[in-house]
């Protein structure tokens, strides 16, 4: 969470202090694989294609010259098969060895490999230069990519053809990456996915890397291999050299660069802190959220964009998904997903869980981020404009295909429906009587679905809110979604830099209206349960438990965490911290005195950010 | 040209990633066992079966149509396989 109040954080080190000189340099990334790393830094150097030296070849230079190239090919991919001939069933990596058979089959690729002799015969082309062309040519054509993770496959080519032009040019083909010295931190522009595959885990210990990207390789084959590293820092392997001392915290993304021995000697403890500390978590995954005092059950579940991420949500003990988003069926595509598609995606997600309960929103996202063909017009004010509820209501066709798929998947496990953005009474009735709808046409069509399904509304704009106790006779749950709620209710585009600094989640405003949305639940006797970021930040718990939320629903990573919280607070710390929390008049204030009793009562935990 | 059958077979992407580098590269090893022509088409772009750039570039995304044409002696059964792979859900 990034709040207000960050100043004067008892573990982590007094970092701005003596930022100026040489000691102590910091740099901030984007931390993908968390742990701390301490030690010294190894410069993997990559070539670059502007390097390459050009010429004109005579004619008769042709044949040997593309001779060359075949050498430097068939050298380049016997290395690789090298590479994944030590990558045996019981290494981390296993699972990523195939991108070293993607690496193995683009060398040998007729668009690269053809296209690179065509230029050495028909331009003349040197072929260091034919081939750092051919790569430009096609990672270029990599550009006009709309999916991100497609994109960044541009990177495994510049890889193949860089490990070509390293040979062609006599340079060792391999960087050093493996034989490496022990207490290494590998920093590099980029890292490719063989450089990953050769390194010795032992004598690595972290990665600190220029560029970035949620898909890059580098962060996939980090996790796996449970070294901390960086990404997107920018300019870090411009900036150190080999041999320079170095931290790094892959769970904050900060990097200090030569500290001095008393900043070593906190991170050394913080590391074998933080080491212990996550084993001894986990455990917790697996065991109820329940008060100390045994007055309070509280149910945690997951938040879960993809299929996929269950796995990890159940790992980490979750009991259900709080919020399956169904946009990503929806988005970078030119159509919509049929109802046998999204059919499949629900009913596993619910057979995976059943019986725990699993909360599907229908589509959230407004009209101009999924198919054209909707043909919505731009819009000045898309985040007040026609999205969520509003574009299913106005695209009953679309509904009705999501409503079908969802009510067919519903016999699959324990369902639950969920509407975004319901702002006046009106919608959800209309959804209501499309659902109704819906439910016949299965009926007649003699298609199963279950008739109990529980209806809620995410509860998120404030005219929402304020006829919470109308709304609560309509539906079986209330979820809060308190990313928007925030966003609407302070008037804030929390991505906006300039106003940014503004958006509270301890905001009074914010607590008060989650309370008259509890309150207005529990006078009809319907469930509560909070599915934005401020339910997994421990800070928030206390108060959350205090106001009477039945369900907290978050990221995966943060549910060991919460719960071990959960299990060590009674009921009534929780009331007696709401209360007075509630007679605070500003958020930094709130927030002050949250995270100071937090760290007051668990002193040995991390249940506060780090940064 | 070799005898044998032009087939022609429309298909769904099924993995949620859709054509991505596991994707892709499992088509060409795939090819490697067959001897016939077989090509991949989506809005007009068609692509080698082959070439695992050409797969990529194909920026094939999870629910699109991919028109598939095989031509050779072995065609029914690459396209068979081929078809498997595009329309799996795993990785």
């Amino acid at each position: 969470m990034k709040s207000p109040n960050k100043a004067g954080d008892h573990k982590a080190p007094n970092l701005a202090k003596s930022a100026e000189n040489d000691t102590n340099r910091l740099m901030k990334g984007v931390g993908v694989s968390g742990g701390i790393g301490i030690g010294q830094v190894a410069v993997i150097e990559r070539l670059t294609t502007e390097l390459c030296p050009k010429r004109v070849l005579q004619s008769e230079e042709v044949s040997e010259e593309i001779e060359r190239f075949d050498m430097a090919v068939r050298v380049a991919a016997d290395r690789l098969k090298k590479i994944k001939s030590h990558i045996g069933s019981d290494h981390p990596l296993d699972d990523h060895k195939y991108i070293l058979d993607t690496h193995i089959l683009l060398l040998q690729d007729r668009m690269f490999y053809e296209g690179t002799k065509g230029l050495i015969a028909s331009e003349r082309q040197n072929a260091e230069w034919a081939v750092s062309d051919m790569i430009l040519k096609i990672t270029s054509a990599f550009e006009s990519i709309e999916d991100e993770y497609l994109k960044e496959r541009a990177r495994d080519i510049y890889f193949v053809g860089e490990r070509v032009l390293r040979i062609l040019m006599g340079f060792s083909s391999e960087s050093k990456i493996h034989q490496l010295p022990p207490n290494s931190i590998i920093v590099a522009h980029d890292l490719s996915p063989a450089d990953t595959a050769q390194i010795k885990r032992e004598s690595v210990f972290g990665f600190a890397i220029d560029m970035g990207g949620r898909t890059s390789h580098t962060a996939i084959m980090a996790r796996s291999l449970k070294i901390p590293a960086i990404t997107g820092l920018e300019n870090i392997s411009r900036q150190v050299q080999t041999g320079d001392t170095m931290i790094i915290d892959g769970s904050t993304g900060i990097v200090i660069i030569n500290p001095d021995p008393e900043m070593i000697f906190r991170y050394r403890q913080l590391q074998d802190v933080y080491r212990k500390y996550q084993q001894s978590l986990m455990a917790y995954g697996r065991l109820p959220a329940v008060t100390r005092d045994g007055s309070r059950s509280v149910r945690i579940t997951a938040n879960i964009e993809l299929v996929d991420e269950m796995d990890i949500a159940v790992n980490h003990g979750c009991e259900g998904i709080g919020l399956f988003r169904t946009e990503y069926l929806f988005l970078g595509r030119g159509d919509l997903p049929s109802e046998e598609e999204q059919f499949d995606a629900y009913s596993r997600v619910l057979k995976h869980n059943a019986p725990n309960p699993v909360t599907i929103r229908t589509l959230d996202v407004g009209g101009d981020k999924i198919a054209s063909q909707l043909n919505v017009s731009n819009e000045t004010n898309p985040a007040l404009g026609l999205r969520a509820i509003r574009l299913c209501l106005s695209r009953r066709d679309l509904f009705k295909t999501q409503l079908r798929a969802i009510l067919r998947a519903s016999t699959y496990g324990n369902c639950r429906l969920l509407i975004p953005m319901i702002s006046c009474l009106t919608e959800i009735q209309s959804t209501k009587q499309v659902l109704e709808e819906v439910r016949r046409e299965l009926f007649e069509e003699g298609k199963p679905y279950d008739s109990a399904m529980q209806l809620g509304i995410l509860v998120e704009v404030p005219s929402a809110v304020a006829i919470a106790d109308v709304l609560a006779k309509e539906v079986d749950f209330f979820s809060i979604g308190t990313n928007d709620l925030i966003q609407y209710s302070l008037a804030i585009d929390r991505v906006n830099e300039h106003v940014n600094y503004l958006y509270d989640t301890l905001h009074p405003a914010v607590l008060r209206l989650i309370r008259q949305i509890v309150n207005a639940a529990q006078a009809r006797g319907i469930h509560v349960s909070m599915c934005g970021e401020m339910a997994g930040d421990p800070v928030n718990i206390p108060i959350l438990l205090g106001l009477g939320i039945d369900e907290l629903s978050m990221h995966a990573l943060a549910i060991p965490m919460v719960k071990k919280l959960i299990r060590s607070i009674s009921m009534e710390e929780c009331r007696e911290m709401t209360a007075r929390a509630f007679e605070m008049s500003d958020a930094r204030e709130i927030h002050t005195f949250l995270e100071s009793w937090i760290r007051g009562r668990f002193p040995n935990d991390y249940f506060v950010d780090q940064s | 040209m070799i005898a044998g059958e032009l087939l022609e077979r429309t298909v769904t992407v099924g993995n949620q990633m859709g054509i991505h580098a596991r994707v892709a590269t499992m088509m060409v090893q795939t090819m490697q066992n067959y001897a016939c022509k077989l090509t991949l088409m989506k809005d007009g772009v068609e692509v080698d079966a082959r070439s695992v750039l050409g797969l990529l570039l194909l920026a094939a995304s999870p629910g699109s149509e991919i028109v598939i044409r095989a031509n050779g002696p072995d065609s029914r059964e690459a396209i068979q396989e081929i078809s498997r792979i595009i329309q799996n859900e795993e990785p």
